[in-house]
This record gives C-alpha cells, structure tokens and sequence, in this order.
C-alpha cells in the first residue's frame, strides 16, 4: 500500500503576471533627486534623516523628497507620480 | 518599489531582516525578482539615535551601489515566478497512503498543519459541478503573491479542507469578496498583527448548507463553519501565497486563522440581517469577509440600555495596544440574541445601537505611548485632523464601520472583533 500511488491536482496558484524586466540604474548620485517613501513605522524617519545627510555629504545627492504613508496601506496613484515627477530615484521602507 | 519601478524610475526598497524574505517573495511572485532590496537589522524601531546613525552609515554604500549598479541582469526570469495565464491545474503524482501523502503535503507547504484530503482529479469534478463557471475562469488575484484564483485552484483547495462539493459557490464568492481592494487583503496577509479573514453567511444558503448560526457558532462541531473556513484558508495560503513566516509575518497569529466562519441567527435578529443592511435582497444568498484580529467575550448581565451599551464601549475600547489606534477601522460585534432584544426593546435601531457605541468607546489619545501616539498623529490625520494629547479617538471613521451581526445562543454573550486598522470595509459579495 505504501509504494501505490495516486494524481492528485496542484493546489499552489502562480501570479499571472509575466515577469517583466523594471530594474533602471543610475549614471552616478551626483546631483541627483532621491525620494524616500516612509512606511510610518518607528524611527524609519530618523533613519532616513541619517541617509539624507549621507548621500549628500558622501555621494552629492542634491536634495532628498519624502512622503510619509499610512502604514500597510498601499501607496495612492497620485502620491507615486508626485515622487516620480520629482525625483531621479525612489526608496521605499519596509519593516518594523 | 515595484509602482515607482512600472513608472521607469530607479528604485529600492530597504526592508529590516525580518521583512525581506516578505519583499523578495513579493517582488518574485510579481515577476519583478530582479528589484534591490538594501536590508537594515531588525527591529530598528528600538534602536536609540546612535544606533540608527550605525545602520545608516552601513546601509549608505548598499544603497548608492543598489541605484548604479544593474546587478545580475542576466539572472532575470531563471527566478521569476513562471507565468500561468489562466492555466488549468497540473497532474501531479503522490503517494495513495494517507499518511505518506499528508507527510508530502507538509513538506511541500500546502497545508496548515492539520490531515488533508487528497484532491484527485474524481472529487474537484464533482465540486466543479456545483458550478456553471469554467474551470479556468480567474475569480480573482490573491494577495500577497498575486496567484490566480481560477474556478479550479478554488476547487481543489475546497476538496482538501473537506468541503462538500456543494460549499463551492461560498468560496468563490469569498474569494472574489476578500480580493476587493477595500479590504486591503495586502496588509492582511502579510502583517505581523493576527490578521484573519471570518466568513458571515446570510439568507437561503446558510440554511440549506447547514452552517451553524446558534450554540458554539464560533467554535468546533460543524461541518459546513469548519472546512469552509478552512477552504478559505488554504486558498489564502496556497493561492496567495501567504506562507507562515515567509510573506505571512505574523507574530503569532491566532487560532481563526485556521478556520472562522459562522451564518448570521436571522430568525434570532430582531433587526434587519446583515445582507440586508447592505443592500441585498433577504432572498439572496451571500458571504459577507470580516478581519478580525481576534475575538473578546463581552458577558454581562445588564439589562439596561445605557448600562449594557457603556459595558460593550469599554471593552472595545480597551486601550492603546490595538491596532485601530493608528489606522481607524472595522471593528465588528457578534451580538448575542438577548443583548439585541434588549437593545431592541427599547426602540434602538442597529444604526442607534452604531451611534451610540462609536460615541461611547472614543480613547483618550493620553493612553498612548510615545511612539504610538506618533503613529496615531500619521496614521489618522486625514480622518481626524491633527491630533493631539487631548484629542478622544473614535473606534472607527464613522459610526457606520462598526459592524453587527446576531449570532449564537442563549446567553449574555456578546463577542467583539477589534478589526484591522487599515481596511476600509468588510466586503459583501452574492452567492450565486
């Protein structure tokens, strides 16, 4: 009995999405706008605070723009292509 | 990362350790594998400011590399999710001993911990037979892996719960409900609050299913609660991916994670049903999906409407510690029947009884700590305004987000259901 077998259905759903190349890099930091999108948890913004200050002194980043979301809530359309309009790079939190 | 990312800009995103697995599992479930991640230890919600000046100095050259340097672009795709299109379910071959095929199961992550059924090809037929949609018809995309919840993944979930094949309209309806994007199935899932989703049932088919809606309706003992809430389970697992602690990063979830469900005692209501109340006709069948974070007994003996309405607001109200704090949401309450008669007696409609509760159970945003104050002042301040020390938290935006149902059986119990901060609305959706 225990070397018989059966079929049985695959029960794991796979994304129907289509794997789609998006990585885009930059030439260098220098000049450059970098967005941060806060996840609102503690103490992301102090770290951010302390990555602004690095990539300015450290790479040349010339100014960083920040928008503050609503915990797990998704970021909205609106938000995204304000930080998209105004910066050359976006970093997003994730995490406690 | 991956909306900036669709939009052509360069990004990344800095998860602490605890979340990475969480943000390459999603980036690879959403065909995006190749997207940075820069990682900070975690939790840096205690770190002091020296410290967080540390994680920031290791992370700075990460960061800068990650946003000018390609990486392994030629790995792309080899680990990318593969792309299904509505594809029908595979055959797979396991072994026919019970015990060797649940042990297959367990090793493979496709079950929560209890036997399964073996989901043959014979038994999904006969479940696909309950409906007139096609096998491969997409219900709905589940977060957070976004797998496709085709009419046949839904079956095949359904058979391994131990459903009966005539449960499966319930859990299309389900799956299409819990997929709404007012529900925020996204932080649900992958939340380390202990997030779940309860199945209401309501009109014809709670009756002709025989889901329970009287003595223990939360609790052990039927069929039809227990495998369609676990059905809904798996399919939250299998199809959506939300493995425990790997894109589900609850702490510790809770025991309704394995199986909650119930109908609403529409006979015991001395108001109108839920499916009612939200727009439905009482002949239609439907499922309504709730996220509760846990379950509070409320037992008291009162008798009076003012007094039993200020026992139910405190407990509700039971400080800081609660996700609503810093999100506003959805909290819900099982009234037992003889609470609802009271509550009746007295002229009370379930909008009054809403009123008066959402008035009562308002928190002193004294009661917080430091930083959860800080997040209440983020998380609430396009509901409330700016918030201050003196400010009283509502339960919810607006009265209306407290949900009632009338379930179970004799008795002064009432449960509350503290709901996940950041869903919109429980969602309701017709059985058909």
């Amino acid at each position: 009995m225990a070397n018989e077998s059966m079929r049985v259905l695959d029960p794991i759903g796979v994304p129907s999405v289509r794997p789609q190349q998006l990585r885009k890099v930059l030439s260098g930091l220098e000049g450059k706008v970098i967005g941060f999108i806060d996840n609102g948890k503690p103490n992301f913004h102090y770290l951010v605070d302390d990555l602004e200050e690095l990539l300015m002194q450290k790479y040349g980043v010339s100014s960083v723009v920040r928008h503050r979301k609503r915990g797990s809530v998704p970021v909205g359309d609106a938000a995204i292509k304000s930080m998209v309009d105004q910066c050359d790079a976006i970093i997003t939190g994730s995490g406690d | 990362m991956v909306e900036a990312a669709k939009r052509e800009v360069p990004a990344l995103a800095i998860c602490s350790t605890a979340f990475a697995t969480l943000g390459k599992s999603q980036a690879k479930a959403l065909g995006h594998a190749e997207l940075p991640i820069a990682i900070v230890p975690h939790p840096f919600g205690i770190r002091d400011r020296e410290e967080l000046r540390e994680i920031a100095a290791k992370t700075v050259d990460d960061i800068a590399k990650l946003l000018c340097e390609s990486g392994d672009v030629e790995a792309f795709g080899k680990d990318s999710a593969t792309f299904s299109a509505g594809r029908r379910a595979e055959q797979i071959t396991v072994p026919s001993d019970f015990d060797d095929f649940n042990r297959l199961l367990m090793e493979r992550h496709w079950g929560d911990g209890f036997p399964a059924i073996a989901p043959t090809p014979e038994r999904v037929t006969k479940m696909l037979a309950h409906t007139s949609r096609a096998p491969d018809e997409i219900v709905a995309r589940i977060a957070p892996g976004y797998g496709e919840a085709t009419v046949e993944r839904i079956a095949i979930n359904a058979v391994m719960a131990g459903c009966r094949p005539e449960y499966l309209p319930v859990l299309l309806a389900a799956a299409e409900a819990v997929a709404d994007p007012d529900f925020n199935l996204q932080g649900i899932q992958s939340t380390t609050n202990p997030g779940t989703v309860f199945l209401i049932l309501n009109g014809p088919i709670a009756r002709k299913l025989g889901v329970n809606s009287g003595n223990n309706c939360l609790g052990q003992g039927n069929w039809a609660n227990a495998t369609l809430g676990r059905g809904l389970r798996l399919i939250l697992q299998n199809i959506g991916g939300a493995l425990p602690g790997e894109m589900d990063r609850a702490t510790q979830g809770q025991p309704g994670k394995y199986s909650f469900c119930c109908a609403e005692n529409e006979e015991a209501n001395p108001w109108e049903p839920l499916h009612v109340e939200r727009g439905f006709s009482a002949n239609d069948s439907t499922v309504t999906v709730v996220p509760p974070l846990g379950t509070w007994n409320i037992n008291t003996h009162a008798k009076d409407v003012s007094d039993l309405l200020r026992v139910m607001a405190d407990v509700m109200a039971f400080p800081a510690g609660s996700d609503y704090v810093y999100g506003g949401g959805a909290p819900w309450l099982v009234l037992s029947a003889e609470h609802a008669f009271i509550l009746k007696r007295e002229g009370l409609s379930k909008r009054d009884v809403k009123q008066r509760l959402w008035e009562l159970s308002k928190l002193s945003a004294k009661r917080l700590s430091e930083k959860d104050f800080a997040r209440t002042q983020n998380g609430r301040r396009a509901e409330l305004g700016e918030i201050t020390r003196e400010s009283m938290l509502p339960i919810s935006p607006r009265p209306e987000c407290i949900g009632i149902i009338v379930a179970g059986g004799p008795g002064t119990h009432t449960v509350y259901m503290p709901g996940s901060g950041y869903t919109k609305s429980a969602i309701t959706r017709k059985i058909v």
